[in-house]
C-alpha cells in the first residue's frame, strides 16, 4: 500500500477545555487515507464528524494525537496554515450560504486572488473550477449570484473551494437539502472531479445511496472514535455491524438481504444500482 | 489550546450571577423602576456629602446582593485611564462664572479653580455610583427578567398606542437569534477561512479596504439572518399570527412587601440626595 | 386584517437585526479595525440603520433600543454604563438614517442608501457625544475631537456596508452592467 496522503493518529479534542461547558468531542481517532481514493465517513449526529474533519485544513489542531497531511505534520508549530488550506478543500454545510460577491466569477476568484496569482491565472482556475462544476464559463461568470438556483449557488460554492486546486477535497453533507435532480448531478461531479482530476474526496454524509455510489471506503464513527471500517461492500454485508451501529443501509442492500434471506441466490455485496438490477434480473423467468 | 473559531461557544449576554438575595428576588418590574429613580438622582445630586452617601448607599447594595464589591469594583478598573484623561481635562478646561469660584492656577486658557475642582471630584464619585448601581442591576437580574420586567412596566403605553406586545416579541425574537447567529458566523468564519480569507491585511490609513476585507463574513451573516427572517414571517402568517391583537402571558409577576419597600427606599434616597441642602 | 401599526415582517426583520446587533457586539465582530482614537470602527449600529432603510423609523428605533441596552449591558467602558448615553441616543439613529433615505430615493436608490448610512452613522456619534457633554463626562471640545477622529471614519464603513447589504437584499444588482474583475 502507498504512502497515504492523510493520517490520523490518536487524535482527541474537547471543546472549552477546563470550563464547566468542556466537552469531548473526539476520545482517539485514527484514520488512513491513500491518495486517489473517495471515503466516506458515516455515524449518527454528534458522534465528532465534523470535528474530525475540521482537522483536516487547520480549522481545529491536534490537542493530542497527531495528524500528518501530504507530509505536513498539524502538531508541528511552525506549521504553514495557507499551505495547507491550499492542499486541502473543504466544503462546509450548506455552503451556498457563504456566497458574498455580487458576480459569480468574483466569488469564485476569491480565494485564488487570496492567494495573490496573477490575473491570467485566476481566470484560468475560475475557469476551470466553473467547468468542472458544470458551470459554463462565459455565459455564468457575470451572472448575479443572489438571482441562482439553490442548485446552482451551491456549485458556484464548490467552485470556490476547487479554484484553490486542492489535492484534498473534504465535503460535510455535500447533496443536504438538494432537490434529487441538482443532487444527482453534484455527486456526478464529485467524482468526475475523483476520476479525471484524480483529487482524493473525504466526505461526510447520512445518505446510504449517494455513500454507495460514491465511496471506495467507508469510516463507521460513534462517540468520538471510529469503531470500523472497510469497503462498502465489508460494512453493507455485514448484519453486525449495521445492528450495533444503526447503519442505515440503501434500498438495494435491504431488497439483496431479503431475497438473500428468503432463500434465492443472490450476491448481497453487488447492491450498487446497476449490479443490483443485474442479480435481480437473474432470478427473473426469461 | 483553543480553536480561534470557538469564539461563539461563550457567548453571554450580560453578565447574570445567580445567588438567592433579597436584591435578586425583587420583582424585575420593581427593580428596574427603583434603578432609573435612583439614576435621576444620582444624575441631579452635585453636593459632596449627597454624593458620598450615594456611593455608600450603593457599596450596601452589594452586600444585600451577595455580590462581591470586587465585581463592582473590576467594572471600574478599565474605566481608570479613561477617568484621569477626562478628569485631567475638566481640571483645566472647565470655566464657570460666578462670584464665590476661586481661581487657583492660569495660564493661557488653562485654569485651575475651585469649580473645576468641584467637578471632578463630584464626577468620579458619580461615575463609581453608576457604574456599581448598573453592576448590580445586570448582576442580579438575568437578561429575560430585564425584558419582561421592561415588558409590563412599559404596558400602560398600550393606552396610547403604543405597541407592547409586539415590542416584546421583537425583543423574543432578537434574544432567540444570537445563538443561531452565532452559529451561523462561527460557520461563516471557518469556510471564507478555509478559502484563505484573511482580515486586516490592507495597510492601516485604508479604510474601504479594511471594511471590504470583512465582507465575506459582514454580507452572509446579513443575507442569512434576513433569510430566517423571511421563513418566520411565513410561518407567523401561516400561524394566523396578528400583531395588536390580545394574548395572555406565561409568567406572572406579583409584587410583594419587599417590592413596595425597595421602591419607597428609592424614593427615599433620591429625596435625601437631592432636596436636602448640603453645606458642601 | 386590521394592522397597527406594526405587520408581522416589521416585527420579524426587527428581531433578527436586532439580534444582528447584539451578536456583532459580544462576539467583537462589530468592530473593524481602522485608524481612530479607539483603533477601530463598530459596525453595531448598522443593524439599525438597515431596518430604517427596509421597515421605516419604527423600526429603526426598535433595534436602535436593542442596540442600546446590549452596549449597556455589555458596557466595558463607563461611558456606556450610563443608560442615558448608552441608550437614550441610539433611539435616533434610525429616524435620521430613515428621513435620509426617503428625502433622496427618488433622486437615487444608491445615493439615498449610502448617504443614510452615513447620516445615520454620524448621527450616532454626535448623539452620544452630545450625551456625554450633557453627563459632564467630556467638556465639548473633546467631544468634537471624537466626532471628527472617530465619527467620520464610522460613517465611512458605514456607507461601505450599508450599501453591500442593502443593494444585496433588494437585489438592486450591480450599478449599470458590471463585469467580474476575472474578465
Amino acid at each position: 500500500m502507498n504512502q497515504p496522503i492523510l493520517s490520523v493518529k490518536d487524535l482527541t479534542y474537547v471543546y472549552m477545555k477546563s470550563t464547566p461547558l468542556e466537552h469531548q468531542a473526539l476520545l482517539g481517532v485514527n484514520m488512513e487515507i491513500t491518495e486517489g481514493e473517495i471515503v466516506a465517513i458515516i455515524g449518527h449526529t454528534g458522534c465528532g464528524k465534523s470535528t474530525l474533519i475540521q482537522h483536516f485544513n487547520g480549522i481545529h489542531f491536534p490537542q493530542t494525537g497527531h495528524v500528518m497531511i501530504n507530509g505536513m505534520d498539524l502538531t508541528k508549530p511552525k506549521l504553514d496554515v495557507k499551505s495547507l488550506r491550499r492542499q486541502v478543500g473543504l466544503v462546509f454545510q450548506n455552503p451556498e450560504d457563504q456566497l458574498f460577491e455580487k458576480l459569480v466569477g468574483d466569488d469564485i476568484a476569491y480565494g485564488p486572488f487570496k492567494m495573490k496569482l496573477p490575473l491570467e491565472e485566476v481566470r484560468e482556475r475560475v475557469k476551470w473550477a466553473m467547468e468542472m462544476v458544470g458551470l459554463p464559463f462565459d455565459e455564468m461568470k457575470d451572472r448575479a449570484t443572489f438571482a441562482l438556483s439553490g442548485g446552482q449557488k451551491r456549485k458556484v460554492a464548490l467552485a470556490g473551494v476547487l479554484a484553490l486546486r486542492p489535492k484534498i477535497l473534504v465535503l460535510d453533507e455535500p447533496t443536504a437539502g438538494l432537490d434529487p435532480k441538482s443532487r444527482r448531478e453534484l455527486l456526478e461531479k464529485i467524482k468526475k472531479l475523483n476520476q479525471e482530476e484524480g483529487i482524493t474526496v473525504i466526505f461526510v454524509s447520512h445518505n446510504m445511496e449517494e455513500v454507495a455510489y460514491l465511496a471506495d471506503r467507508i469510516y463507521v464513527m460513534a462517540g468520538g472514535k471510529e469503531v470500523c471500517h472497510g469497503t462498502p461492500e465489508e460494512i453493507f454485508t455485514n448484519p453486525e455491524i449495521i445492528l450495533q451501529h444503526r447503519i442505515g443501509t440503501p434500498e438495494t442492500v435491504r431488497t439483496l438481504h431479503r431475497l438473500h434471506e428468503e432463500g434465492y441466490a443472490v450476491n448481497t455485496g453487488r447492491f450498487r444500482v446497476e449490479d443490483a438490477s443485474t442479480e435481480i434480473r437473474k432470478l427473473l423467468p426469461e | 489550546m483553543s480553536s480561534p473559531f470557538e469564539l461563539t461557544r461563550n457567548i453571554t449576554i450580560g453578565q447574570y450571577l445567580v445567588r438567592n438575595s433579597i436584591i435578586h428576588k425583587l420583582d424585575p418590574r420593581f427593580k428596574l423602576a427603583s434603578f432609573a429613580i435612583l439614576l435621576v438622582g444620582i444624575a441631579i445630586c452635585d453636593s459632596y456629602i449627597g454624593n458620598l452617601i450615594g456611593l455608600f448607599l450603593s457599596i450596601y447594595l452589594f452586600h444585600l446582593a451577595s455580590i462581591p464589591v470586587s465585581y463592582g469594583v473590576s467594572g471600574l478598573k478599565p474605566a481608570i485611564p479613561f477617568m484621569i484623561i477626562i478628569g485631567l481635562m475638566q481640571l483645566f478646561l472647565y470655566k464657570e462664572m460666578s462670584p464665590d469660584n476661586v481661581i487657583y492656577w492660569q495660564l493661557g486658557f488653562l485654569e485651575v479653580s475651585s469649580a473645576s475642582i468641584k467637578i471632578v471630584i463630584i464626577s468620579v464619585l458619580r461615575f463609581m455610583q453608576i457604574i456599581f448601581l448598573s453592576s448590580i442591576l445586570t448582576l442580579s437580574t438575568s437578561t429575560t427578567e430585564i425584558t419582561r420586567g421592561l415588558e409590563r412596566l412599559l404596558s400602560p403605553l398600550q393606552k396610547v398606542k403604543f405597541p407592547v406586545h409586539a415590542f416584546s416579541l421583537i425583543i423574543t425574537i432578537a434574544i432567540r437569534f444570537v445563538p443561531t447567529f452565532a452559529m451561523e458566523m462561527e460557520k461563516m468564519m471557518k469556510a471564507q477561512a478555509s478559502r484563505g480569507a484573511e482580515f486586516g491585511t490592507g495597510a492601516w490609513w485604508q479604510i474601504i479596504k479594511r471594511t471590504t476585507e470583512m465582507f465575506p463574513l459582514i454580507i452572509p451573516l446579513f443575507n442569512v439572518a434576513l433569510a430566517r427572517g423571511e421563513d418566520l414571517i411565513l410561518a407567523m402568517e401561516a400561524r394566523c399570527y396578528t400583531p395588536g391583537s390580545s394574548r395572555t402571558v406565561y409568567t406572572q409577576y406579583k409584587a410583594n412587601g419587599n417590592d413596595y419597600v425597595a421602591l419607597l427606599v428609592s424614593v427615599g434616597i433620591v429625596f435625601v440626595l437631592v432636596f436636602i441642602p448640603y453645606p458642601w | 386584517m386590521v394592522e397597527r401599526g406594526l405587520t408581522v415582517r416589521k416585527i420579524v426583520i426587527a428581531g433578527v437585526l436586532g439580534a444582528i446587533a447584539i451578536l456583532l457586539g459580544v462576539t467583537r465582530i462589530g468592530y473593524i479595525p481602522v485608524p481612530t482614537p479607539a483603533g477601530n470602527a463598530t459596525i453595531m449600529h448598522i443593524p439599525v440603520i438597515i431596518g430604517a432603510i427596509m421597515e421605516g423609523w419604527g423600526v429603526g428605533m426598535i433595534i436602535g433600543l436593542i442596540f442600546g441596552v446590549s452596549s449597556f449591558l455589555n458596557a466595558t467602558v463607563v461611558l456606556f454604563k450610563d443608560p442615558l448615553v448608552a441608550i437614550l441616543p441610539r433611539l435616533l439613529i434610525g429616524v435620521f438614517a430613515y428621513i435620509t433615505y426617503v428625502g433622496l430615493k427618488n433622486f437615487n436608490q444608491y445615493v439615498a442608501i449610502g448617504m443614510a448610512g452615513f447620516v445615520g452613522s454620524l448621527s450616532n456619534t454626535i448623539l452620544v457625544m452630545t450625551m456625554a457633554v450633557v453627563q459632564n463626562y467630556l467638556v465639548p471640545g473633546a467631544a468634537i475631537a471624537v466626532v471628527l477622529t472617530q465619527g467620520i471614519p464610522e460613517a465611512i464603513v458605514s456607507v461601505i456596508v450599508t450599501l453591500a447589504v442593502v443593494t444585496t437584499w433588494k437585489k438592486l444588482g450591480p450599478s449599470g452592467k458590471q463585469k467580474s474583475k476575472i474578465s
